[in-house]
């Protein structure tokens, strides 16, 4: 058998493995459609490896995933992954794969028990000459505790059928270690989607990755235009998908892989318990933000929300406060306003301080018991336990449709307005006697397509510290 | 061959150095203040060790570790051993300031496993083969949490034996099998000291001859009730004390422990200051850390903080109450038309609890708008009265969508929240005479993937807790804020 096969190269999505909701059975059918919506731009697939909840999976449903792999590749080499805890039951996986018709076994570092070196090798070594299949070694230190040891990968690598390894680790020290030793004799595949590009570049052959059944023509492009000797091109694709990326590999993997194919259309049900859906690795929080990337990668269509900032006079602005023009007038309320960046950045803070015992006390009592779904007043902080004083509530312009919008008003908008209020009192523009008898309301218009946390950030800042010049002055 | 010594045993405080406060970046030792702590500690303790890891001894110059050693020398004057730590990560400073303290009288040196650069097992024992030349007698010192590197029984055993002048080994490290292996080599040939204060009561009972404690700074005399009743075989009163501090040494061990020793000491009314930069106030030792450590230095049995006389100036009649009391705690609270206080406990993240607390009086602002509330909108959106007795409401900060975070809010949450105003009725912040004239809005949240009961409704008690206590004393303080401003990191602020 040769050591390099021609095919061992390219783009392998790792594939999610669907089930249906309640019952927890495999859908074929989703399968089905998750293999033909990425199959034209994948040279190849995996099936249930670690994104595909492999051990979660018996022999039966992995061997029928291959199954079902091979059905639908039109041609194309599918590789099986044949991971399993003891020797003896990996070494079956790889033979029903091989009678199955997979063109390789993905073979994960023995887990769970931390077995030695020596029965690392052992493992590899006993399935590799008893089932006459290319095998794949597999070193995910983030899920198994450990990594393969350079020096057993440099042994195996002598063995006739061991032609690859997929590295998961991130760690390009590791991965630049093993083509140091191992490189003439075996290919190598980056398993690791945030260093995709360095990777390719210090040497390995191709990519299996979660990404690679999201964006897949991503990474094909990555490869032509890195082998074409256009690295600065390379480079802007990687940094484009780097957030995703990040977040299939570290806030939820093959869940926040399903999570990304549902906001596209494929719906490929939860994942096996004790995983959530969301709520567990993967949060709400995050859940959000992958539509925004989705939406910027153009796999998904951009909501547009028609909005304008207030423009009516200053101080009518504050009718949700039940705050009118006169109130102002006859409690001297303080009125500021500030707009500051361009584009999704811009922000305008319509600001107003007074006395507590003024309508405004009532107003910022009353907007606490009142929990307009989307529109929440919270209290504006430094960070948890740091309230800023005067005591201050952040209340949002536009309703927050999602996690993510209400995200960037209670972290990036708040801390900024936060910040803004502790400089104006160090700067000594706020008086010390507004600290305990005065209250402030700061309305905040942020774009509902806001993106850029830094960004907006700044923006708020410099909004924020305009109206409070402004109020104050 | 090391050697074991008649009085390295019992309870030694690693003393925290006091600074001045003010510019912290010139801060100085502040000595009127180390002296006051040593005569806080001093009657209950067997020894002390001043510029141990609590006293700061990495942010020290070497003439300012030499200065703490003097004072805490003249301020002791003899009544019990000295033990001064004078480990460097080189072994030229090392043996410098170890030579110095053997002329200056110490009784011993603490001597850190050389750090930082990681030496290797050999190099570190070379390090001290170097230091038992000087011939003062010294302690080895285990604390791979801060050095990087752990001794292995069999280098701590070759130390201990091998040299002249070895009479202890204090670990750090709260490996108890590491410890288990030190009896089995060296018991009875040196001193092995405890130095986790998570397992002190365990390393006694297993045969430890003694403690070395940051937390023996706040707490000496519950150190020294467990040491004795150890020594006594009443190891159920030894356990009983070691559980009843549990809480308070593991904030101290595991947030940021010099940061927490000394706010613990300030709180008690021991002037002692911040640590140096770059540990800073709200650090590894967070808020919210602070605000428990208060509560459990005035446990009963423990008590560090005490009731002290507080008015409440409510405008139309003034009540008289007795509250646990800081330095920062106002002898008389006024502004009852509105208060405002946060409160915030966790972990784990989807159980956290952060609470916007409102409290004022029944007639101004909050009670109107509980009054308001609750007349229109109150119950179409989920707000609550848990309470009459002060009159609370309780309002769901973020929609509440399933079955599971209703349950959760309105049973474990509300229960939280009840809890913490009746233990503030009790211990005083929320006096009988006040509560038909103020009320409280909490505004309180559960994480839509919560799902532990008992953390929601333990979380939220604690942020009430807090959050009434802070709203009565005015925290925090505009000099806080801008203290902490340039370091806030807002949790929310960052992408994934």
């Amino acid at each position: 058998m040769p050591k390099k096969l021609p095919w061992l190269k390219g783009v392998f999505p790792a594939l999610v493995t669907p089930f249906v909701r309640k019952t927890e059975e495999v859908d074929e059918e989703a399968y089905r459609r998750l293999i033909r919506a990425c199959l034209p731009h994948v040279d190849g697939l995996v099936t249930s490896g670690t994104t595909g909840e492999f051990p979660y999976l018996n022999r039966g449903e992995q061997r029928r995933l291959v199954e079902i792999g091979l059905e639908e590749a039109q041609g194309k080499p599918v590789i099986a992954g044949c991971g399993a805890s003891s020797t003896q039951e990996a070494m079956a996986l790889a033979r029903d794969a091989k009678e199955a018709g997979a063109s390789a076994a993905l073979i994960v570092t023995p887990y769970f028990l931390h077995p030695s070196d020596k029965g690392i090798y052992q493992h590899y070594y006993d399935i590799a000459t008893h089932v006459d299949l290319p095998i794949i070694l597999y070193n995910i230190p983030q899920v198994m505790d450990a990594y393969l040891p350079r020096t057993v990968v440099e042994d195996l690598a002598d063995l006739p059928n061991v032609v690859a390894l997929k590295d998961s680790s991130g760690n390009l020290t590791y991965t630049m270690e093993l083509l140091e030793y191992a490189g003439d004799r075996m290919d190598f595949f980056v398993g690791h989607d945030e260093v995709v590009l360095p990777a390719l570049a210090g040497g390995v052959s191709g990519v299996i990755l979660a990404s690679a059944q999201v964006y897949p023509e991503v990474w094909q492009e990555v490869i032509r235009l890195l082998g074409e000797g256009q690295v600065d091109e390379a480079r802007a694709l990687q940094r484009n998908v780097q957030k995703l990326s990040r977040i299939f590999c570290r806030y939820g993997g093959g869940v926040a892989v399903k999570a990304a194919l549902k906001l596209m259309g494929l719906d490929m049900g939860p994942p096996r318990r004790p995983l959530k859906s969301v709520g567990g690795a993967l949060i709400h929080e995050t859940r959000a933000e992958i539509r925004l990337e989705l939406e910027k990668l153009g796999k998904i269509p951009v909501e547009e929300t028609p909005f304008e900032y207030p423009s009516v006079p200053l101080t009518e602005r504050f009718g949700d406060l039940e705050i009118t023009p006169d109130i102002i007038a006859a409690h001297g309320l303080r009125v500021g306003c500030g707009v500051a960046g361009e584009g999704l950045d811009k922000v305008q803070i319509d600001l107003i301080a007074g006395g507590k015992q003024t309508p405004l006390g009532d107003a910022y009592a009353l907007q606490l018991t009142y929990p307009l779904h989307g529109r929440e007043a919270l209290t504006t902080i430094l960070e948890p336990a740091l309230t800023v004083r005067p005591a201050t509530l952040l209340l949002p312009v536009l309703p927050q449709k999602n996690l993510r919008q209400a995200n960037m008003i209670y972290g990036p908008t708040q801390s900024a307005l936060a910040r803004a209020i502790v400089d104006a009192l160090e700067a000594g523009d706020i008086p010390r006697a507004a600290v305990e008898d005065e209250v402030m309301v700061a309305l905040a218009t942020v774009h509902p397509r806001a993106l850029d946390r830094h960004a907006l950030h700044q923006s708020v800042h410099a909004a924020a510290s305009q109206a409070l010049a402004q109020a104050f002055a | 061959m090391g050697y074991k010594t008649e009085w390295l045993r019992g309870i030694f405080p690693a003393l925290v150095t006091p600074f001045k406060t003010g510019d912290h970046t010139a801060s100085i030792i502040d000595e009127a203040a180390y002296r006051e702590l040593i005569r806080f500690v001093l009657p209950h303790v067997d020894g002390v060790v001043p510029c141990g890891t609590t006293g700061e001894f990495s942010y020290m110059t070497l003439e300012e570790r030499k200065r703490a050693v003097e004072i805490c020398l003249d301020e002791v004057a003899g009544r019990v051993p000295v033990v001064a730590g004078t480990g460097c990560t080189s072994t030229r400073d090392t043996l410098a300031l170890t030579e110095w303290a053997k002329d200056a009288g110490v009784a011993a040196a603490l001597v850190v496993a050389p750090y930082f650069l990681k030496p290797t097992f050999n190099e570190v024992y070379d390090h001290f083969r170097a230091v038992d030349e000087i011939g003062l007698p010294f302690i080895l010192y285990n604390i791979p949490q801060c050095a990087g590197t752990h001794f292995r029984w069999w280098t701590a055993e070759g130390m201990l034996l091998d040299f002249d002048n070895t009479i202890g080994i204090k670990d750090s490290s709260g490996d108890v099998p590491f410890m288990e292996a030190l009896f089995e080599k060296v018991k009875g040939k040196v001193s092995i000291f405890v130095g986790h204060d998570e397992v002190v009561q365990a390393a006694l009972a297993a045969g430890a001859d003694g403690a070395i404690l940051a937390s023996a700074n706040l707490i000496p005399d519950v150190w020294q009730r467990v040491y004795r009743a150890t020594l006594e075989g009443d190891l159920e009163t030894a356990q009983y004390w070691q559980q009843r501090v549990q809480k308070l040494v593991r904030i101290v061990v595991r947030c940021g422990s010099t940061q927490a020793v000394k706010e613990g000491l300030c709180m008690m009314g021991l002037e002692v200051g911040d640590s140096r930069h770059p540990v800073v106030p709200g650090g590894a030792f967070r808020r919210e850390d602070r605000d428990e450590l208060r509560l459990q230095l005035e446990l009963s049995g423990v008590d560090k903080i005490k009731k002290a006389p507080v008015t409440l100036d409510l405008g139309h009649k003034q009540v008289e109450t007795e509250v646990f009391s800081t330095p920062q705690t106002p002898r008389t609270i006024s502004g009852f038309t509105l208060k405002v206080g946060e409160g915030f406990a966790g972990p784990p993240f989807t159980e956290l609890a952060h609470v916007d607390l409102l409290l004022g009086r029944k007639d101004g602002p909050v009670g109107r708008a509980i009054e308001r509330s609750m007349a229109g909108w109150g119950e179409e959106r989920g707000l609550r009265i848990i309470n009459e007795r002060p009159r609370t409401l309780l309002v769901p900060t973020v929609t509440l969508r399933t079955a599971k975070q209703r349950r959760l809010f309105y049973e474990h949450a509300a229960e939280g929240v009840n809890l913490a105003i009746r233990l503030s009725i009790e211990d005083g912040f929320l006096p009988e005479e006040i509560l038909d004239d103020v009320v409280l809005i909490v505004n309180a949240f559960v994480h839509p993937a919560a799902s532990i009961a008992k953390r929601v409704d333990f979380n939220n008690y604690k942020a009430t807790r807090y959050a009434i206590r802070k709203a009565l004393e005015g925290r925090p303080t505009v000099e806080e804020l801008i203290n902490e401003k340039a370091a806030a990191r807002h949790p929310f602020r960052y992408a994934p």
